[in-house]
């Protein structure tokens, strides 16, 4: 394909995106050619040398047992091997290896432009090193955190002498303790369990996943335990100048019912008077950039959006050059990014015109930071790069937060007052509260995504008689601990240090696949509260967060220098096996334990909710022995009690929807068939949401 | 031995590990709610299994103790 070309420098991505953007922003001389072998595409700019740059398609190599098969364990001898020998779905890339080979036969020069991070480097090490002929020792770096023409170039021109082999130590390390721990124990539980029942399913757990999931099992007990408490809670309703304004009174909780009584016996009928009002001011000053973990937060809790898909967005943000590369830990944003030059392209946008010029007015561009560092990357911050295509709407969203965050970091701080109004009613003390925004400073950049509110109190005065309208004692009860969000858990794995910036979404994701846990709120099955339990019983070190913490800072020690690989291999190992060693020899015991969770997790699966017609029994998904055909029947036709049954669509796939009908309160569930949309199905034949559904079509068609 | 709620294995006790957590729960909260509403244990144990913020096991056991009509435990009084 390129056997006549002179020698040329031979460039590797990451992905084909960045291929195609440093191949243009490379490119000095007429076109960039896109070129293909055997589908996999390549491209080539032309400077005062040929460069051509081939993509990978994330990691091209993986680890892989020694010995073949995967129905044993203990596995401790590895080796690094292409993806379609270690993985079925992976015959892609034998032919993307195979091309990038040949490129490599006609370079003399080459370049690893894959993402400046661990998992970036591994997979640029494993490419030049096994694709291209150990070429490791001769190639350069890239370093860049924007796909922008401007840093590309630039990143070409500064590159590095050589690749970052503390980096890459880190991160084959990581992979290698992650593969030897997954596969020993994942594999321990799913063949327990296969021996016992003659069944198979698929259970996994991992370094990090056990300690996520046990965070999640501790929080479950807590709320499936949990008694309420009763307190009450007293305010009352006083006019001011013709406004109401809810005051609360002194103590927040009261916990005795007759307490609670004499405090409202007392305060009924009379008028309170103002005995202090207390005014602070404090300034508010702006957020710190945004980091993956605080924008997988921030984008949870506006949008709703799982880290998952957060990380995933942001990604294509960053392929489009739109955003600074996203898998960062960092808050901190260098003046090499040139703010000023960031702001004039974000001013070319109509609804940020305003704001940017605020902003370049200012005598000096000096962001707030956060306290978190990258060594590779700063924070994720905005190119002012226009889009070249349209958005989605959930693109739009995470661009705009990250353009109202960076704007945000370089303005004023807020300045805000508190008033606390002490009212006395009959020698009991209410207060009333105002919050008022005096100076909005970096709130008017942020504004879309604020949460506060603000309570602006009329003039009062100290002495002044207030009108009691109402008073009111509520009776409330403490609540549980909330259950975890994928945002919230990320958090906690954020503050516990287990994972990487890289992985802590896909580790949730799979507690998800795995069916260790259901619902955005997560609640573990009785499959995730088992397997926990296995794992706390014969192998506690394998689900220590304080062991997973201890192992992540040894890992993060090797990027460092300051640990060696071949230490932290040895200690995992000696750890594994003796943990490994005790689940063998408990196979019998904890495969019944599994093999029983897993046909309750099978019948949880069918079942839809509680019987609306008998209300004892349960609806379930059930399989006509006659005609195979799948239908909704309640559990006590079995006792002889109840015959509700309903139809079901034959066709796709039915799922519990664990929710009522918002018209009738019966059980739902969802159907989905591959190409249409999937749609919720209430069986109540008389469901009033059915009838006006039903009124609503015969209008359309009389009309 | 097994658990008299949902049978699963304990050790010597008449609750699993899941549900001797709720058991202990209603114990130590009981004294709460006495002085909060001056109600009787059964009353207390009622209130709880229709209270829709208690927990699916502390209702659990609250409703066998209803049913075997169990007193509050001694030791927690």
């Amino acid at each position: 394909m390129c056997a006549e070309m002179e020698k040329y420098t031979l460039i590797i991505t990451e992905k084909p995106d960045a291929a195609q953007r440093i191949a243009s922003a490379l490119n000095e001389k007429g076109k960039v050619e896109k070129k293909e072998d055997n589908g996999v595409p390549y491209y080539v700019a032309k400077r005062d040398k040929e460069i051509v740059v081939v993509p990978a398609l994330g990691h091209l190599y993986t680890i892989a047992e020694e010995r073949k098969g995967r129905n044993y364990y203990p596995v401790f001898n590895f080796r690094w091997v292409p993806r379609y020998a270690a993985e079925r779905g992976a015959k892609q890339i034998r032919t993307w290896i195979k091309t990038i080979s040949k490129l490599a036969n006609d370079a003399d020069t080459f370049v690893d432009a894959c993402d400046y991070d661990i998992e970036g480097s591994v997979i640029g090490y494993c490419i030049l090193k096994y694709a291209c002929g150990n070429k490791e020792n001769i190639s350069k770096r890239m370093k860049y955190s924007t796909l922008t023409k401007e840093e590309l170039e630039k990143s070409y021109a500064e590159l590095r002498p050589h690749l970052d082999f503390a980096l890459i130590e880190a991160g084959g390390t990581r992979h290698e303790v992650d593969w030897l721990y997954g596969v020993n124990l994942s594999r321990a539980l799913t063949i327990s369990a296969r021996n016992w029942s003659g069944k198979y399913a698929t259970l996994s757990t991992g370094r990090v996943q056990g300690p996520t999931l046990k965070f999640l099992v501790s929080r479950e007990k807590s709320i499936r335990s949990f008694v309420p408490t009763p307190y009450w809670e007293i305010r009352t309703e006083v006019e001011i100048n013709g406004s109401v304004f809810e005051a609360e009174y002194e103590k927040q909780k009261i916990e005795i019912k007759t307490e609670a009584d004499t405090v409202l016996n007392a305060c009924k009928g009379k008028n309170g008077q103002v005995e202090k009002i207390d005014v602070k001011r404090f300034k508010q000053n702006p957020p710190v950039p945004f980091d993956l973990g605080t924008l997988q937060s921030e984008a949870y809790g506006l949008f709703g959006y799982t880290p998952r898909r957060t990380s995933f967005i942001a990604q294509r943000l960053y392929l489009d050059a739109l955003i600074a590369y996203p898998r960062t830990s960092s808050q901190k944003l260098p003046p090499e990014i040139n703010y000023k030059a960031i702001l004039k392209k974000l001013g070319r946008v109509p609804k940020y015109k305003k704001l940017a010029k605020e902003l370049l007015r200012k005598p000096e561009l000096k962001p707030r930071e956060g306290k978190k560092k990258d060594p590779a990357h700063p924070a994720i911050y905005p190119t002012g790069k226009l889009p070249e295509r349209d958005l989605d709407d959930s693109e739009k969203k995470v661009l705009d937060l990250i353009v109202r965050r960076f704007m945000a970091v370089f303005s004023e701080p807020a300045t805000k007052q508190t008033m606390k109004v002490h009212i006395n009613v009959n020698e009991h003390h209410f207060y009333l509260r105002g919050r008022q925004t005096l100076k909005e400073g970096w709130l008017r950049f942020y504004k879309p995504y604020l949460r506060s509110e603000e309570v602006l109190l009329p003039p009062i005065e100290e002495g002044q008689t207030i009108t009691v309208k109402k008073v009111i004692s509520e009776g409330k009860f403490a609540k549980s601990p909330p259950r975890y969000n994928p945002g919230s858990l990320l958090r906690k794995m954020e503050e516990n240090e287990i994972g990487t910036k890289a992985t802590r979404a896909n580790i949730i994701q799979t507690l998800y696949n795995r069916k260790y846990v259901r619902e955005e709120r997560m609640v573990v099955t009785n499959l995730g509260f088992e397997v926990l339990e296995v794992l706390e019983k014969y192998c506690p070190p394998v689900v220590s967060i304080k062991l997973t913490s201890e192992l992540e800072e040894r890992m993060d020690k090797i990027q460092a220098k300051r640990e060696k690989r071949e230490n932290v291999l040895v200690d995992a190992v000696e750890i594994l096996k003796l943990v490994v060693q005790e689940l063998k020899e408990k196979e019998k015991t904890i495969g019944k334990q599994l093999s029983n969770a897993i046909k309750r997790a099978r019948l949880e699966e069918r079942i839809i909710g509680t019987c609306p017609v008998c209300g004892t029994g349960k609806l379930i998904i059930l399989y006509s022995r006659k005609t195979g055909k799948r239908f909704i029947g309640c559990t006590n036709y079995f006792k002889g009690k109840c015959e509700t049954s309903f139809p079901l669509p034959q066709k796709g796939s039915v799922r519990p929807l664990g929710k009522n009908c918002r018209g009738c309160g019966w059980p739902t569930v969802q159907v989905r068939i591959k190409g249409k949309r999937p749609w919720t199905l209430c069986f109540n034949p008389d469901c009033p949401l059915k009838k006006e559904r039903r009124k609503k079509i015969e209008m359309c068609n009389m009309q | 031995m097994k658990c008299v709620i949902c049978s699963r294995e304990t050790d010597e006790k008449s609750y699993c590990e899941l549900h001797v957590k709720a058991y202990e729960n209603i114990n130590k909260k009981y004294d709460e709610w006495k002085k909060a509403l001056e109600i009787s244990w059964k009353e207390y144990l009622s209130e709880i299994v229709k209270n829709p913020l208690t927990g699916e096991w502390a209702k659990e056991v609250a409703e066998h103790l209803i049913k075997s009509g169990e007193k509050q435990s001694v030791t927690q009084r």
